[in-house]
């Protein structure tokens, strides 16, 4: 039933927008349809693909830390794809990596966060303010957080800066190149322009099925936190309208479309990003007196407010972002509900989510 | 069932609608699907006669707590003591139907969490009396405070009470103790009357005015605090003590009032709570309800009865299980567990009926996520 309701639904907004747009413009409309799923014919991503199940590889082996100790090297191995890392044969002969897509400080960063996670997981101690180890949730003795001395969650972090140093930069840069009119869409290679298949990549790297938000089978990372964040910014159906409307304006060579769209995009994951930090500052308040999971939870707002910093469009400043994280106590265990309330309402102001606060 | 598909189709469509074309929707009367259920009724009726008599209730006891503390701590000896411990059962007792509004001014003030984070941080409590120094703001002191807190250090720090008695006037860290006993008896207090202040001033009607069924509005709110509070008495009191989350492995010493043993008389008192709100019952009778707002909408269950009907089926399966443990409960979870996770199993079936059936049927969505445990 939930399924026709949204199918119903993205159909009618389909025939709305679709409506919307033939006011505007001005040479005579080329006849093309927007479909209600990503099954463009000559539609190719795998790129994207490979590259979220490399981080996810990543994330496996850093989840080692709350049972022993992780193995950075090959952590790095797997960034820069050296030496055959990855338990998925296909990834290793891919020719690919993720090192290098990264925005520049991120790809320091990166490493710099997998040498902390490291380091907590050579303490061999139980977690406590002050001290780096491992802690087990009080609700819940099975979850496990590796912790530094200042209770911050270095797999988190480094997880929640991938989506923003990796992913966001990348979708940006391409819609950016998009709307800069700056991308091939006459010459055919592999069966597709250039502008298609940039459009493609960046479609497989918000990490959601053909027929999302329908379906949400396997969404990941992006894909995933676009779900969470949905009750209060519905960037589920922005971005999905904005990328089907936009590849098949691009495919009909209607550049004042796809051009929008890329706008709307390329925005979208910049307010995404915030939402997703707000919705952190609801799971840390839902796990407020558990001292461990909260930490490892304000570790994942920390990042994606950090992360906003690789964004290479972004509105808001460099400074701004600063400010936002010294609002964050520099020891996690120290923190206080007027503290976290105000890094709440410093990114609610923002992004403009004031009304939706504390329901993203 | 069919005019509830098409019902919801038509809510789905009016929504698209709405998100694409306008941002002036009217909150509060989209969702209402033609029905013409009293809303405002219905809040008039919790605010009036279940949520307003509670704080008042709520902030006497935790007012009356504090007095025994006081007097424990000019005099402490027995029966000063005993005292204090019966005050502090009744503050418990009246907490139970007190903890399921943690919207408002509850949530602003994060109510539920200072007053009741067990199992209490004994380490914690030990470390801020030790060092005769306390900050109520960090949320790392919020396992060493509150009622859990007090119960520790009313019934669980000595063998018995004599011994207890010793550590307030004896012990090397007497006077350090008392302090830190009345400082957290005169927070809960401090607290309860904030709060109190705060429904008797203007949250009141802010409350009445929000009667929409939107994600802001009372009745999302005290909803979704009903079925969070509801699944505190299933995963706090009863679950994760007896091992549920824990593949088995139980952690009596994480019930629910503990040291002063009332563990399963509290969680029936709460499920009560629960159920009366969900029905709109008070001292003043069996006014507006979920209940009555189910059938209102006509809603059914999956096997065709109706909605209301399994709802309250299932809240007497879940009391009758409880029914059969005794207190302490934490002696139960050791002894006889098999019978704590039969009752676990069937307040399990009623967080299905209360989180997805209900809130569906209203078109109330539910806003806090799962801890998903990444």
């Amino acid at each position: 039933m939930k399924r026709i309701n949204i199918y119903l639904a993205a159909s009618i907004a389909v025939l709305v927008s679709a409506a919307g747009c033939k006011k505007n413009d001005s040479k005579p409309a080329p006849a093309y349809t927007v479909p209600t799923t990503y099954n463009f014919s000559n539609a190719n991503f795998a790129d994207a693909t490979t590259r979220i199940g490399m981080l996810t590889e990543i994330q496996t082996v850093e989840k080692a830390a709350t049972t022993g100790v992780v193995d950075g090297a090959k952590a790095k191995n797997m960034f820069t794809n050296t030496g055959s890392p990855f338990v998925t044969a296909a990834y290793n002969t891919s020719g690919i990596q993720l090192k290098d897509q990264g925005a520049a400080l991120y790809q320091t960063d990166a490493l710099r966060f997998i040498d902390s996670l490291v380091a907590v997981s050579q303490s061999g101690k139980v977690a406590s303010r002050g001290v780096a180890g491992v802690g087990a949730s009080s609700a819940n003795a099975a979850t496990k957080y590796a912790l530094t001395a200042n209770g911050m969650n270095y797999a988190q972090i480094f997880n929640k800066t991938s989506m923003g140093g990796l992913i966001t930069y990348q979708i940006v840069n391409i819609m950016s190149a998009v709307s800069a009119g700056g991308l091939d869409n006459n010459t055919q290679v592999n069966g597709a322009t250039a502008l298609e298949h940039s459009w493609d990549i960046a479609f497989g790297y918000w990490g959601v099925p053909i027929d999302f938000p329908t379906n949400k089978t396997g969404a990941k990372l992006w894909g995933s936190y676009s779900t969470q964040v949905d009750s209060g910014f519905h960037a589920n159906k922005i971005l999905m309208d904005a990328f089907l409307k936009g590849r098949a304006a691009i495919t009909a060579k209607d550049s004042k479309t796809f051009q929008a769209q890329a706008t709307i995009i390329l925005q979208t994951m910049e307010r995404l990003t915030g939402a997703a930090a707000l919705q952190e500052v609801k799971e840390v308040k839902e796990s407020i007196n558990d001292n461990i999971a909260r930490n490892s939870r304000l570790s994942e707002c920390y990042g994606f407010i950090y992360s906003l910093k690789y964004n290479p469009k972004k509105v808001i400043t460099d400074a701004q972002i600063d400010n936002l994280l010294a609002l964050f106590p520099k020891n996690f265990y120290d923190l206080t509900l007027d503290q976290l309330n105000a890094i709440r309402d410093a990114v609610a102001a923002q992004y403009n989510f004031q009304d939706v606060k504390d329901i993203l | 069932m069919k005019k509830t598909i098409i019902f919801c189709i038509s809510i789905a469509a009016g929504l698209a609608v709405i998100q694409s074309c306008s941002k002036s929707g009217t909150p509060g009367k989209t969702g209402t699907g033609g029905t013409d259920f009293d809303r405002k009724g219905l809040l008039t009726n919790m605010s009036a006669n279940i949520i307003l008599p509670a704080y008042t209730s709520f902030q006497a006891s935790a007012s009356a707590l504090n007095d025994a503390v006081v007097a424990f701590n000019t005099a402490p000896n027995t029966t000063t003591l005993a005292a204090a411990q019966t005050a502090f059962t009744a503050a418990y007792k009246q907490w139970q139907s007190t903890s399921e509004f943690d919207f408002g001014p509850a949530s602003q003030a994060n109510f539920r969490v200072n007053i009741n984070t067990y199992p209490t941080d004994v380490n914690q409590i030990a470390a801020n009396i030790n060092s005769n120094t306390y900050n109520p703001d960090l949320l790392a002191n919020l396992a060493a405070k509150g009622l859990p807190a007090i119960d520790y250090l009313l019934f669980g720090a000595g063998a018995d009470n004599a011994a207890i008695v010793a550590l307030y006037t004896t012990d090397a860290k007497a006077a350090n103790r008392k302090t830190y006993l009345a400082t957290l008896s005169a927070e809960v207090k401090t607290r309860a009357t904030a709060i109190l202040d705060s429904w008797n001033g203007s949250y009141k009607a802010t409350f009445l005015a929000a009667d929409g069924t939107d994600v802001g509005s009372s009745l999302g709110q005290l909803v979704n605090q009903l079925v969070y509070d509801y699944e505190i008495v299933k995963n706090y009191e009863i679950g994760i003590p007896a091992g549920t989350q824990s593949m088995g492995t139980p952690f009596p010493q994480k019930v629910q009032a503990y040291y002063s043993k009332i563990s399963l008389q509290l969680t029936l008192l709460h499920l009560q709570a629960i159920e009366n709100l969900y029905e709109g019952k008070s001292l003043q009778g069996d006014g507006l309800g979920l209940d009555d707002y189910l059938v209102k909408v006509n809603a059914k269950y999956s096997d065709g009865k109706p909605l209301n009907d399994v709802i309250k089926a299932q809240f007497a399966a879940a009391e009758a299980k409880l029914q059969a443990l005794t207190d302490p409960l934490s002696a139960n979870i050791q002894n006889n567990n098999t019978d704590v996770a039969a009752a676990y199993t069937e307040l399990q079936k009623l967080t299905v009926l209360l989180k997805t059936d209900m809130t569906s049927s209203l078109g109330i969505l539910i806003t806090f996520g799962d801890n998903d445990g990444d």
